[in-house]
């Protein structure tokens, strides 16, 4: 089994998700090359054959360019799968590929089971196995789904790749995310504190342990009301309707308006002290405990890692 | 010595006194009508509604609310003072009318006096003590007023004209009478019928009867102009509520209470909806706006006003009187500011205090509909999402329609699907079918059938929000929607009786869906089962309870139900410590008019301050009736930081406990 | 201006999902049906170019049984002029190049100046049918994207990337976007446009005009994952608490990766 791992490069950097493609290549036991619309001033820390096309010349945001870049690459590899992340680049790039190779495409695969890649599919409720009719697929990964295992090492064979094919759109630069104002409908991480937090000064564990998981931190209804925390942290009926891949409930005891809000996430986890709150309903772990004590304690923990 | 006094004493009875003092009431009522005329032109802007219709219900609404003062005194002091002012002034008025038609017609005619004997000393007596009430009442209502300053009263150029007014008609009706005995009376017997005026007498005495007759002339023609003056002057000022605050209690709605006028769907030439415009409104919402005497009541018990949000009731009222009179062209909904607008809990508690039968809510959701339907506009995002929830989850909370019916599980009751042969069908409502915390309710209140040998049945997942929620925040057509959903399915099960734990289910079922022709008997869940413990069908142990009880506005104020969910605490064993703001003048737990969708951005959280007036009884149960208020209070109970004093409980789980 | 809004209709993700009888979709019952939160983005930021632009005509397309008639009216109810539905009542069948393929061959001839869809649908979520069908058309596509701005032919507009970065990307119409949470807010229709939507055209065309190619994959198996932490209560020592908490964020999660 050959893979054609295709590599992420951004504001003059190799992004990490880089290397999961390699963890998922390593996994299935595939031999893999590498594709990467980059600089030979960052090259990844591979070991194998990188086509390597230059970011100066074609952009890092350039579909039609980096396509025929990609396809040239595909032409002289002949991998059995294309991989890409599943990211803004992957699931933007990864379509046109398969069309142009006219194969199946099967998009943010979490796993491999006998060959067949499994989906998530309504919200991560349903699993989906699906089955490719074309001999070549290309895939787009789930984030974080093949992790790394080992720090990655070695040094790329680079093989150059160029196209003179016109680009269909203008690239012109980056913005970067506005300070200040937060929207948790869009945060991957949410912690939240509810009353049970005991007083204001204790939000600073609870955002504590927002920044250790890279995520952003929320807060009930009442917290809110009782001017501990900004309106644009409810989370609620009343406030924010959130989805992240994990919510972490502290001391929330789960009014319906709080649980409609938040329903939605992936995976919850509720620390409570209450083992019969409401907020056990939804979540997927419950844990029994003082998150005043608890909280700390696994922020410290997660900042070891 | 004959009882009575000579009639335009003095000023002489020919035509030099007739002729210009009916000429110029003539003029002055010539005024006066004119001057109305346009207003009603005003008025007649607005749509129409019936407002006619049971006649002998509208008069009898009129005569209490009028000669009896009956809404004004409801509040003690200032009403009481304004009651017996209207009393004094009006005894004058009868008075005066009663001289005209001694003098000008009935002597001056057939020769015929009526103000003599013994009831003229009534006559006199009566008159001279009513004016003394009046002047001391205007007073009192002066000192309130400009030195005393509650807060949220405005004085205007119009107050200042009316004390001034009625101050000088009322001192110099004494003078003219002082002067008059002080020539004709002093000394006899009668002048002790007139005991104010004799004071004035007395103290005029030393002026000798010829500068008395001048003061008398003089002053006898300055109270004609002021009385003139006081009849112009009606249409022009706050005066003009003599006539239509009276005319309002004849015009008042005669309910159901706080029902609200369904729109036509079906009118496809419709072009705009609810209220953006004056002439969206009904005459009667004008009209309205004319008989507000800025008297603050509404305002003082808004729950909204009260909690430092942009609304008053009052100034809504007003600021719909401002267009209608001045800027007719301008958009309503700017001028009332929507902030304000979206404020109202419609909780009822300005109608239910207005002295004017003024309807505030109606107006407010009738521009809420206009922002809804016309514009797609609500407060919030948060509530436009609970709208696109129930449109595909039938409940506001977005939660999964199939499971609404889950937790009768193990409970022994079905749907109606599965058995449509039941006593009652529980209409169990949004929040008792989906939230832990009031699912306890609902399961409670099955208990309480069961052990009354009741079999209950509930719709399931066929249920639908009842859409009251909607309705209110103005979004007519999804209502609508709901409403009719639910009302085919209830019929189609030949349902017999329909109990709600929900008040707002409660009222929307009984009230609004009779438009959707919804026929079928709908009772609140405490009167039910107090008519269970009445009948001995079901029996609970009293035992102690120390606790208040929160009378929800749809329970209470538009329901009038107070006595049932307290003689049903009370079986339980419960002793409540009422808290000040009970029954009709409880305070809203800030969830109603669709507010429970949305969040309270603006101001305090009106749910903290009605869990500290429950604090303050001491109980440490605070027994509700709602979900809402349930919601809310649980809510609060943590943001007054007062878990440790304070917990919260329907009157089904209190029930339930001590079931026999 | 001619403007296409490719709109799927979805089961609200809140509904109690059951598989069918070959376990190769979920089952259509029980379920609360809605338009794809990402699509209603599409739908308004198509009716928003409208209303800037005036003189545009508008064409909302759906492909589904009959009851993607009743999403669709809300689209029309938004602002769109016209629907074309696609009947299939095997839609769940077909893969994101069959569905591509079918909505490239109705829209092919006739000459869309814009073509707006969403990032991905909220049940299947492969994110490829956009993209496939500007492929399809040779047009440029540009995805998720989170602000869109149109003058004189030219669009520009902005991609939402990882960690809150946006890149900025201008094209030339006709084009194709995909459109990402944060690009707006849908409208709520007003009561008169639902009452217009009534009498706007939307017509069906049998899939089988459409369809001409094959798929080229399939669902083998649909079923539910093993139950995360399955409602798991952990009660004990923090500093033991800490460790399974992280083992299984670790094992259930991809935050901790």
């Amino acid at each position: 089994m050959k893979t054609l791992l295709v590599a992420e490069y951004r504001d003059g950097e190799l992004l990490n998700s880089s290397y999961e493609l390699v963890a998922f290549a390593e996994q299935l036991g595939a031999e893999s090359a590498m594709f990467l619309v980059g600089s030979d001033s960052a090259l990844p820390t591979y070991n194998g054959t990188l086509y390597l096309a230059d970011v100066g010349k074609y952009g890092e945001f350039n579909p039609a360019v980096h396509k025929q870049l990609l396809l040239d690459a595909i032409a002289k590899e002949q991998p059995d799968m294309v991989v890409f992340a599943h990211s803004s680049y992957g699931w933007d790039l990864a379509p046109r590929i398969s069309l142009a190779l006219n194969v199946a495409h099967v998009s943010e695969v979490i796993d491999i089971v006998d060959g067949v890649p499994v989906v998530p599919a309504c919200n991560a409720k349903l699993r989906r196995n699906v089955k490719a009719k074309t001999n070549q697929m290309v895939l787009t990964l789930q984030g974080g789904a093949f992790g790394l295992e080992d720090e990655p090492s070695g040094s790329p064979t680079v093989v150059s790749v160029d196209t003179d094919t016109a680009a269909q759109v203008e690239f012109c630069g980056y913005e970067e995310a506005e300070a200040g104002g937060v929207d948790l409908s869009k945060a991957e991480v949410i912690v939240s504190a509810g009353r049970g937090i005991g007083k204001p000064e204790n939000l600073a564990i609870i955002e504590a342990l927002a920044k250790a998981l890279k995520g952003e931190y929320g807060a009930s209804r009442p917290v809110v009301d009782s001017d501990w925390a900004d309106h644009s942290r409810q989370v609620g009926t009343t406030g924010q309707t959130v989805s992240p891949k994990l919510y972490v409930a502290c001391g929330i005891s789960g009014a319906i308006q709080h649980l409609a809000g938040m329903k939605k996430s992936e995976f919850i986890v509720a620390i409570n002290t209450d083992k019969d709150a409401p907020i056990g309903e939804v979540a997927d772990v419950l844990i029994v405990a003082d998150l005043k004590e608890f909280v700390p304690a696994m922020t410290e923990k997660i900042n070891n890692l | 010595m004959e009882l009575t006094r000579e009639i335009y004493w003095n000023v002489g009875h020919g035509v030099g006194t007739l002729l210009p003092m009916y000429l110029l009431t003539f003029a002055a009522i010539a005024v006066l009508v004119t001057a109305f005329k346009k207003r009603i032109k005003i008025y007649k802007q607005g749509q129409s509604v019936d407002r006619l219709d049971q006649m002998p219900v509208r008069i009898a609404n009129l005569v209490k609310n009028v000669l009896l003062q009956s809404k004004v005194t409801l509040v003690k002091g200032p009403g009481l003072a304004h009651g017996l002012f209207f009393w004094g002034f009006f005894l004058l008025f009868l008075g005066t009318c009663l001289i005209v038609v001694q003098a000008d017609f009935t002597d001056l005619f057939f020769g015929v006096k009526f103000l003599k004997g013994n009831f003229y000393l009534l006559f006199s007596v009566a008159l001279d003590l009513a004016g003394l009430v009046a002047v001391v009442m205007l007073g009192g209502l002066f000192v309130r007023r400009y030195f005393v300053c509650p807060e949220g009263l405005e004085s205007k150029k119009d107050d200042a004209i009316m004390h001034g007014l009625l101050f000088a008609i009322l001192l110099s009706g004494f003078v003219i009478e002082g002067a008059r005995m002080a020539v004709t009376e002093l000394g006899t017997s009668l002048a002790y019928w007139s005991p104010v005026g004799l004071v004035f007498a007395k103290s005029m005495a030393g002026l000798g009867e010829e500068s008395l007759r001048s003061v008398h002339s003089l002053i006898w023609w300055f109270h004609l102009l002021l009385v003139m003056a006081f009849i112009v002057l009606i249409p022009f000022t706050k005066f003009r509520h003599i006539f239509t605050t009276s005319l309002n209690y004849l015009f008042e709605d005669l309910g159901p209470t706080g029902k609200l006028v369904s729109i036509d769907m079906e009118d496809e030439d419709a072009e705009s909806f609810g209220a953006a415009v004056i002439t969206d409104l009904t005459w009667k919402d004008i009209f309205d706006t004319d008989a507000c005497t800025q008297c603050k009541r509404c305002q003082d018990r808004c729950p909204a006003h009260n909690s430092d949000k942009p609304l008053s009731p009052m100034k809504i009222i007003n600021q719909i009187g401002e267009v209608a009179f001045e800027n007719s062209e301008s958009n309503l909904i700017e001028a009332c500011d929507k902030d304000a607008i979206w404020s109202c809990t419609t909780c009822l508690a300005c109608q239910e205090i207005c002295p004017a039968s003024i309807e505030h809510v109606k107006k407010i959701v009738d521009m809420r509909r206009n922002m809804v339907l016309m514009e797609g506009e609500f407060p919030g995002e948060e509530v436009m999402a609970a709208m696109e929830q129930t449109e595909v989850n039938g409940n506001p909370l977005g939660l999964g329609y199939a499971s609404r019916g889950d937790w009768i599980e193990e409970l022994g009751i079905k749907p109606l699907s599965e058995d449509p042969d039941v006593d009652i069908l529980y209409f169990v409502g949004c929040y008792a079918s989906f939230d832990k915390r009031n699912i306890k309710i609902a399961k409670s209140f099955v208990k309480l059938c069961q052990a009354a040998g009741i079999k209950v049945g509930i719709l399931g997942k066929e249920e639908k929000c009842c859409g009251e929620p909607m309705r209110k925040m103005g979004n007519e057509y999804l209502y609508q929607s709901l409403a009719i959903e639910n009302v085919e399915l209830i019929k189609d099960y030949n349902v017999k009786k329909v109990v709600t734990t929900c008040p707002h289910c409660f009222n929307t079922l009984a009230k609004d869906y009779r438009d959707l022709d919804f026929d079928v008997e709908v009772e609140s869940y405490t009167v039910f089962l107090e008519d269970l413990l009445k009948t001995g069908k079901l029996k609970v142990n009293a035992e102690e309870l120390h606790c208040t009880y929160h009378d929800s506005c749809y329970m209470g104020r538009h329901n009038d139900i107070y006595a049932a969910p307290r003689s049903l605490i009370k079986a339980a064993g419960g002793q409540i410590a009422e808290m000040d703001k009970n029954r009709s003048e409880a305070f809203c737990c800030s969830a109603g008019g669709g507010r429970i969708m949305a969040e309270e951005k603006l101001g305090d959280r009106i749910n903290v301050k009605r869990v500290e007036m429950a604090v303050e009884t001491g109980a440490p149960t605070m027994i509700s009736n709602c979900p809402f208020c349930l919601t809310m209070f649980e809510d609060g109970i943590k943001g007054a930081d007062v878990e440790d004093k304070l917990s919260t409980k329907d009157i089904a789980e209190v029930l339930v406990e001590r079931l026999n | 201006m001619k403007i296409l809004v490719c709109i799927k209709q979805v089961p609200d993700m809140e509904s109690r999902f059951k598989l069918n009888s070959e376990s190769n979709w979920y089952e259509g019952t029980d379920l609360a049906w809605r338009m794809n939160e990402y699509d209603e983005y599409a739908v308004e930021q198509a009716v928003q170019l409208k209303g800037q632009v005036g003189d545009a005509d508008l064409t909302v397309l759906s492909i589904g049984p009959d009851r993607v008639k009743e999403m669709m009216k809300k689209a029309l109810a938004m602002g769109c002029d016209r629907g074309a539905h696609i009947a299939d009542d095997d839609y769940f069948k077909k893969d994101p190049f069959e569905i591509a393929s079918v909505i490239a061959e109705f829209a092919k001839d006739q000459g869309f100046d814009l073509i707006f869809t969403g990032m991905q649908s909220q049940d299947r979520g492969s994110g490829q049918v956009g993209v496939l069908v500007a492929e399809m058309l040779d047009l440029p596509s540009i995805t998720t994207i989170v602000d869109f701005a149109f003058d004189g032919g030219q669009i520009t507009v902005k991609r939402e990337l990882e960690g809150g970065i946006k890149s900025v990307i201008k094209a030339t119409a006709p084009a194709l976007v995909t459109c990402q949470l944060g690009l707006n807010t849908p409208r709520y229709p007003t009561l008169p446009n639902i009452m217009k939507a009534k009498r706007k055209e939307l017509l069906s065309i049998p899939i089988s005009d459409l369809l001409k190619v094959e798929g080229k994959q399939e669902t083998a198996k649909m079923y539910f994952p093993e139950k995360k932490g399955g409602g798991l209560v952990l009660e004990g020592d923090v500093a033991d608490l800490t460790d399974r908490l992280i083992k299984i964020l670790k094992d259930k999660t991809a935050v901790l990766a």
